[in-house]
């Protein structure tokens, strides 16, 4: 991460940053006064350098406790005047939907953007959504950067475009953007801010009547913005003008475009889209009226080939079409410029290297490569508490509804695994249709404060028999140990505020007592909630060290080790190993790494032979 | 510079590669030269198998490095180096630590991972690469500081003869990114790892 100060130094500068936090820095440089976020990959880089720029320089940044309620926080700073932002990754998007949908109609007034964080590929996500469709069907007008340094300066454009057209904006990253790190020039900027003022006006209330008399308007907007397109820069022509063949493109696919065409040696035509929706139209049907080949690249879903295509169509432009129709590049995965050299070779007549030995020599070695899934950390307390659940579920043949979160990672007993929150509502529908078998939610206090709520209330009123069992490691571990309201609001009083009977409260190292907490919990109808309440592991080893403060570490007897794997292959602490040497009766024994051991004990209390104690 | 300089640094989460991709990264900026390079974060940071792509030159495009398209390959983790051979290019050259770190998958197989260290140099060599082996874990503990396998490696790949940046550009880019009191053992690792690597040539 970059450095506060070097983020917020007023000076004109390159400075080596993430695309996250170049798009932060370009809403500094645009003045944005109230920022709002729920942390998601690859999206938290741009709130966490938000938040922590924020009381530096003086203007408004908060967690917000889910996606919705973060865009209605900005959205209410923009229509009293004053710029305001959120982010959010792609499924996060989906959980603002509600507010946006109306917001367009409505329209805004200090600059509004929200940026979007997609995943091609799914490197830390459950679906591979292109948002632009999310975003067209809003009538957001989308921008989409294809470097950080645009990231930058598309941000910048996308709070002036807001203000101009008073129209919420979606500035729209993929993961190769936000977690790419480049030098990027930093400008200098201006800091004032000032206080927001409504004014009283029906437009701000999306009844039937003023939202009939909105959607036109709105669609109106839409038009001027296309009419205006061309004049902003934002459409790019790039290469010979005389070719058969034109290239379209927008976003990071740009940058493969580039280099494949450096692979294949070939000048083609390139229009490349800054703006994709609304379509510059004068500009796409001005590139593609001279060819015979329109080719298409983009990530995921074939966007810009369906809407053009029609484009095109409605004006009786009819060159040949490539793209996702005819496998040119894949509807599912990221891309890269190899796979788009090998997608325009044919097309182009010119033939890239195959790499057949390449392809020979992984064949022969991959039987070697250890699978490395990624784990809980040493000394986790999520692994602690589901493994005391795998002893009492397995015995019930219980039911697991797990949720989003590190949580997520667990290797013995989640059933399914859905979308933020879900765990509650699948566990209530579980438990109409499943009689026999106990089943369980189980969520972490982050997600129970994003969704959580709602499908506990909705549990307690419809009277759905399950136990909730929260992990309250008492922040939002898994995208960077983000604080969330767990700090300052007991999850039992919300609870039972909520009305809850049976509520419980045990530490998951106390690996005895949570078993039999489970079990008894088990007697009880439900909705019961059991909280397994324990600091994150690995935040609290990291602050620990950094205070200088001794962790009183764990080590195995190489005697009385009996080398059964109850620690390293069930237990799976990444902390234990087996030893190199053998003990006296020429066995392997564990071995506990000092520099990684947490000191959380349970490994002790699992060793059957005792063989596990505390370093005196 | 005519082309760009294309390099993946491979390992598993937590063994410094962000730190030494920042190190190249900060001492190219200083010679006006752009970066770009591609990280993971999230899901796969700790203990999961990690790759970053970094290019060097005048104008880059894209953030990654394609299978077959890197002109070097640096590994903190032989198994690591095994897994991403495929993206070096024909002939290009790999700089790889003999450390082993053992994933919970051979914790259970205790065998499967004898025989992967056995058949390591084997496996290497069916990839059209120069191969050059440190004991990286060996060389940082002897400049004090056994988290300073990546160092080592930063210090080899300093030798690497078509690479943009001089010894002494990444030497001072080191002390600007390490903790001032950590400099020392750093600067040692950095040149155990050059001499390493003189050897080796």
């Amino acid at each position: 991460m970059v450095r506060v100060e070097e983020l917020i130094e007023n000076e004109e500068k390159r400075v080596l940053v993430l695309g996250n936090e170049a798009i932060a820095r370009g809403a500094i440089e645009a003045g944005v006064q109230v920022f709002a976020a729920y942390p998601g990959t690859p999206s938290s880089e741009i709130s966490m350098a938000l938040i922590a720029a924020a009381p530096e320089l003086g203007f408004y940044a908060e967690w917000s406790t889910n996606e919705k309620v973060s865009m209605e926080v900005a959205y209410a700073a923009s229509i009293s005047g004053v710029r305001s932002m959120i982010a959010c990754k792609h499924v996060g998007l989906n959980v603002a939907a509600d507010v946006f949908y109306s917001a367009l109609y409505m329209g805004c007034k200090g600059g509004f953007v929200t940026v979007v964080g997609d995943d091609p590929h799914c490197f830390s996500s459950q679906n591979e959504q292109d948002s632009r469709w999310l975003g067209v069907s809003a009538n957001f007008p989308i921008l989409e950067p294809s470097s950080p340094q645009e990231a930058k300066e598309f941000t910048k454009m996308a709070f002036e475009i807001s203000e101009k057209f008073e129209i919420p904006m979606l500035l729209r990253t993929t993961t190769r953007i936000s977690h790419a790190r480049a030098d990027v020039q930093f400008n200098k900027f201006e800091t004032t801010y000032r206080d927001g003022e409504l004014e009283k006006s029906p437009r701000f209330k999306c009844l039937p009547g003023i939202a009939r008399a909105n959607h036109p308007k709105l669609l109106e907007k839409n038009e001027t913005i296309k009419e205006w397109i061309p004049e902003s820069g934002l459409t790019r022509i790039e290469g010979p003008e005389d070719n058969q063949f034109g290239i379209i493109t927008s976003g990071i696919s740009y940058s493969y475009v580039k280099d494949a065409l450096l692979m294949l040696n070939a000048d083609i035509p390139i229009l490349k889209l800054g703006i994709v929706s609304p379509l510059d139209e004068k500009s796409i049907l001005k590139f593609a009226k001279s060819k015979e080949n329109i080719i298409f690249i983009e990530e995921v879903d074939p966007y810009l080939e369906d809407r053009i295509s029609a484009l095109l169509v409605q004006n009786g432009i009819t060159p040949k079409i490539h793209g996702k129709c005819n496998g040119i590049t894949k509807r599912y995965h990221e891309l890269n410029a190899y796979l788009v050299a090998k997608g325009l070779e044919s097309l182009f007549g010119s033939k890239i290297a195959d790499f057949k030995d390449i392809e020979v020599a992984v064949t022969k070695t991959e039987e070697y490569i250890p699978f490395r899934p990624p784990l809980f950390c040493a000394g986790c307390q999520h692994r602690a508490a589901f493994y005391e659940l795998s002893k009492v579920v397995k015995k019930n043949d219980g039911i697991f509804a797990s949720d989003i979160g590190c949580y997520s990672l667990d290797p013995w007993v989640s059933d399914t695994i859905v979308c933020m929150g879900a765990s509650i509502g699948m566990a209530s529908g579980f438990s109409r249709v499943i009689k026999d078998k106990p089943i369980f939610a189980i969520i972490g206090d982050s997600t129970f404060f994003h969704t959580g709520l709602p499908a506990l209330a909705n549990a307690v009123y419809n009277k759905a028999n399950f136990n909730l069992l929260i992990l309250d490691n008492r922040m939002t571990a898994m995208t960077g140990f983000q604080p969330n309201p767990t700090e300052d609001i007991p999850i039992e009083n919300v609870a039972k505020g909520l009305g809850v009977e049976y509520i419980v409260e045990f530490d998951p190292y106390d690996f005895e007592k949570g078993k039999k907490t489970i079990e008894e919990a088990l007697k009880h109808k439900g909705p019961t909630v059991i909280i397994m309440r324990k600091i994150c592991a690995n935040e609290w080893w990291r602050r620990t060290r950094r205070k200088g403060e001794k962790i009183e570490v764990y080590h195995t007897d190489p005697e009385i080790c009996i080398a059964c794997g109850t620690c390293i292959v069930r237990y799976q602490c990444p902390a234990i190993s087996w030893s190199i040497d053998t003990n006296s009766k020429g066995k392997q024994y564990t071995v506990i790494d000092s520099s990684t051991c947490t000191g959380c004990s349970v490994c002790s209390q699992i060793c059957p032979t005792g063989a596990i104690s505390k370093v005196e | 510079m005519e082309e760009e300089y294309r390099m993946v640094l491979v390992g598993v989460g937590g063994q410094g590669i962000l730190t030494i991709s920042d190190i190249i990264a900060i001492a190219a900026q200083k010679k006006g030269l752009r970066v770009l390079s591609s990280e993971v974060h999230g899901m796969a940071q700790k203990g999961g198998s990690v790759i970053t792509n970094l290019k060097i030159g005048k104008e880059l495009h894209s953030p990654t490095i394609p299978v077959g398209c890197s002109k070097a390959l640096i590994g903190l983790e032989e198994n690591e180096t095994l897994r991403y051979m495929k993206y070096l290019e024909p002939g290009g050259l790999v700089i790889t630590s003999k450390t082993v770190l053992y994933p919970v998958t051979w914790k259970k197989d205790k065998n499967a991972a004898v025989l992967a260290h056995e058949k390591i140099d084997e496996n290497l060599s069916k990839f059209d690469a120069r191969i050059i082996r440190i004991n990286a874990e060996k060389l940082a503990s002897e400049a004090g500081l056994a988290l300073a396998q990546n160092i080592v490696l930063l210090g080899a790949l300093s030798q690497i003869k078509d690479f943009p940046l001089s010894v002494e550009e990444l030497k001072s880019a080191l002390k600007t990114r390490v903790p001032s009191k950590y400099i020392e053992t750093n600067v040692k690792a950095f040149e155990l790892g050059i001499e390493a690597m003189k050897k080796a040539n």
